[in-house]
């Protein structure tokens, strides 16, 4: 194992890892717009310059493209590279807007970052800066700005290596370089398409969905699972900080929503990648919910509803309970220790593929399209979902079961958080909270365990499943 | 023992008398009440207090901070570009702003549908008006219809801030306003 200096600690680095490699185990961090950990290494952006000692004098050259080797001697910040980052920073805004005043990507954008770091100054270029396509419909999800682009290549190289769609390419050379979707579409079909946003290291590549809809410094970030399928991605999702939430009249409702999705980097599960659908969970977390629990389609108080719910179950002769794929392990382990032995359990897929959209691929996206049915079918079993003809009490828990499967007769208590026409037709009908309203994890279709926290406050009258199972179990429990 | 102070009351007979100068005093502050009364039964202005806001002081210093006035291109937009510069900066967090695009306007893709200013929480600090990059917003000496009967009215929104013309604002000429178009519906 070559053993080498960077800024005068020594440090070891496996044969055949490159200077930015070695420096990144090590915690010392250079700086780098093309290069990417998980992407090949094109070397264009020329920013990640480093001096090596060389009899007695130094020359500069890239570090995410020079192998390690034996007794290399690594400056990072030497006079000369500093010199030549400078340098490089002119180089690279020569045709920059700067017009980080409407630029979405301003307070996460790398090259406003690096500019202040590395540069500080005015463009020393008296020419007048060259002119691109400014608002260029690269797919329906993503909008390019041609002017911003520093032409890393990492959005081109993220659909060859990644996403696999080629739907990237590059036009032209030089000042006329132009990043274009191909024609024949696939790059609006890729389903991974929305992480080049993420890469792009300037604010080129703009999701149409969050265009403009916010400054990224009034939004603030909550760790959490995607729902979208059983990979069960670890995201980000980013809403209003508590200091900068809206007041103004009819706008307090924008201080409960999620404003974007992004991947949370975990090497375990999804890697720094997500799928679009992941992206628009917010769709699907925020349609209408049911907020008042019911008695046969009459809205009733939450006592009430729990009394007569206990009174159902304790008449039972053979009741059965339905759970859901979508609820944490939390609830469902509560749901066990508190009902578990009264009623015999199924386990039910909540979603099924929506036509159009990807089933399965060998990249991320799994053909269940529930968070958490590992983790049901851990404490439940893997019994199909058949519901025997003589039950005469069901609790179902969440949506997607068709309620004409349940056998005439039998009572139906029913637990959903959101407003469909089921809710109506259960003998009791109990609202419950949604993934952003309460902490919990959910366990993959491999096993690994995430956890999701709570982002905006539970909504009142509805009811949390956890104590709600443990106030039914009150008397179900002693009628065993 | 009795504190003494340095500047002790130093009263003759008159004073200690009491009642004579008690009721001097009344006469005096009786006097001016009833002689402005008068003046304004009469229909003249009497005491120097300004009637705000049915009427406002016409000598505010060139220099005050008043209410905020949103500039005009010279097609009648706003010169605003929702930047959100002036919103970050603001130390009451009083300015919201919704952004809007447009492709149809190369230079200025980015707009304001919504610029609202809540002026019961405003401190008319003015730092709103040096972080702004586009000279889109400035204050005008003038501070006129800022206050009504529930806060939620003193929220003054994009249309007002944009319309109202102050006579202290001379260094951009004021188009004609154009026509009124609803917030999102511009393409
Ligand atoms: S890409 Fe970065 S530097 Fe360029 S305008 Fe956007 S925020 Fe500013
Ligand atoms: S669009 Fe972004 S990621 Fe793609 S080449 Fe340009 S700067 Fe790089
Ligand atoms: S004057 Fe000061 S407090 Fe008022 S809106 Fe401007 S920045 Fe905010
Ligand atoms: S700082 Fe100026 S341009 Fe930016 S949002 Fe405020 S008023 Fe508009
Ligand atoms: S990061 Fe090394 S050349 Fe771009």
């Amino acid at each position: 194992m070559p053993r080498l200096t960077i800024d005068g600690r020594e440090i070891e680095a496996a044969a055949g890892r490159t200077v930015m490699e070695a420096a990144t185990d090590a915690g010392i961090f250079i700086p780098y717009f093309c290069w990417h950990p998980k992407l090949s290494v094109p070397g264009n952006c020329r920013i990640c310059v480093v001096g090596v000692e060389d009899k007695g004098g130094e020359w500069v050259e890239i570090a995410c493209n020079m192998p390690v080797t034996e007794g290399m001697v690594v400056y990072t910040n030497s006079e000369k590279v500093r010199a030549r980052r400078k340098a490089t920073m002119q180089f690279i805004t020569l045709n920059h807007p700067v017009d980080c005043g409407i630029c979405d990507k301003a307070g996460e954008c790398t090259l406003q970052d690096y500019h202040y770091e590395y540069n500080g100054e005015r463009s020393i270029s008296v020419d007048a800066k060259a002119h691109a396509t400014k608002h260029y419909s690269l797919s329906p999800r993503i909008v390019l700005d041609n002017e911003r682009c520093i032409q890393c290549t990492r959005c081109v190289r993220f659909t060859r290596e990644i996403s696999k769609s080629n739907g990237l390419g590059m036009q032209n050379r030089a000042d006329h370089s132009l990043v274009r979707a191909v024609e024949d579409g696939s790059f609006a079909n890729d389903p991974y398409s929305d992480n080049v946003i993420d890469i792009c290291p300037v604010g080129a590549l703009l999701s149409r969905s969050f265009l403009h809809k916010a400054r990224v410094w009034y939004l603030k970030p909550t760790a959490s699972v995607c729902p979208g399928c059983s990979r069960g991605c670890t995201v980000n999702l980013w809403h209003r900080r508590p200091e900068w939430r809206l007041r103004a009249p009819g706008m307090r409702a924008q201080n409960e929503t999620i404003d974007r999705v992004t991947p949370l980097e975990n090497p375990a599960v999804n890697g720094p990648w997500i799928c679009n659908k992941g992206r628009d969970i917010a769709k699907v977390l925020g349609r209408a919910r049911a907020e008042t629990a019911m008695l046969k389609g009459r809205p009733a108080e939450l006592q009430g509803a729990i009394a007569q719910a206990r009174s159902l179950i304790a008449a039972a002769r053979k009741p059965v309970a339905v759970v859901s794929s979508w609820a944490s392990n939390e609830e469902l382990a509560a749901f066990k220790a508190a009902l578990g032995a009264r009623f015999s359990v199924l386990v039910k897929a909540d979603h099924e593929p929506e036509p159009g959209e990807v089933v399965q691929d060998d990249i991320l996206i799994r053909a269940d399209k529930n968070p958490n049915t590992a983790g049901a079918r851990a404490l439940f079993g893997e019994a199909p979902l058949a519901l025997p003809p003589d039950a005469d009490l069901v609790l179902v828990w969440g949506e997607g079961l068709d309620f004409g499967l349940i056998p005439a007769g039998a009572k139906i208590v029913y637990l959903n958080a959101w407003l469909q026409p089921e809710n109506g037709h259960a003998d009791v009908f109990f609202p419950t909270s949604i993934q952003t309203e309460r902490d919990g994890h959910y366990t993959n279709f491999a096993g690994v365990t995430s956890a999701f926290t709570q982002c905006f406050p539970r909504p009142a009258g509805v009811a949390d499943a956890q104590a709600l199972f443990a106030a039914l179990a009150g008397q179900a429990g002693g009628g065993e | 023992m009795r504190k003494q102070y340095w500047n002790e009351a130093e009263m003759g007979l008159w004073e200690r008398a009491y009642l004579p100068e008690i009721l001097r005093g009344l006469a005096i502050t009786g006097g001016v009440f009833v002689r402005n009364m008068f003046k304004w039964m009469t229909g003249r202005k009497g005491a120097l207090t300004t009637y705000y806001p049915e009427e406002t002081r016409w000598d505010y210093a060139p220099a005050n901070r008043g209410k905020h006035v949103l500039t005009r291109r010279a097609d009648g937009s706003p010169q605003c570009v929702a930047c959100n510069m002036c919103a970050t900066v603001c130390p009451a967090k009083v300015i919201e702003i919704e952004a809007g695009f447009d492709p149809a306007d190369e230079a200025h893709p980015k707009y304001p549908v919504r610029f609202e200013i809540d002026y019961s929480r405003c401190v008319f600090c003015g730092l709103c008006v040096e972080a702004c990059p586009e000279d889109a917003i400035r204050m005008a000496k003038e501070v006129p219809d800022l206050p009504a009967h529930d806060r939620w009215s003193m929220w003054l929104g994009k249309e007002e801030l944009l319309e109202w013309q102050p006579q202290g604002d001379v260094a951009k000429p004021y188009p004609p306003p154009p026509p009124r178009v609803p917030n999102g519906d511009r393409p």
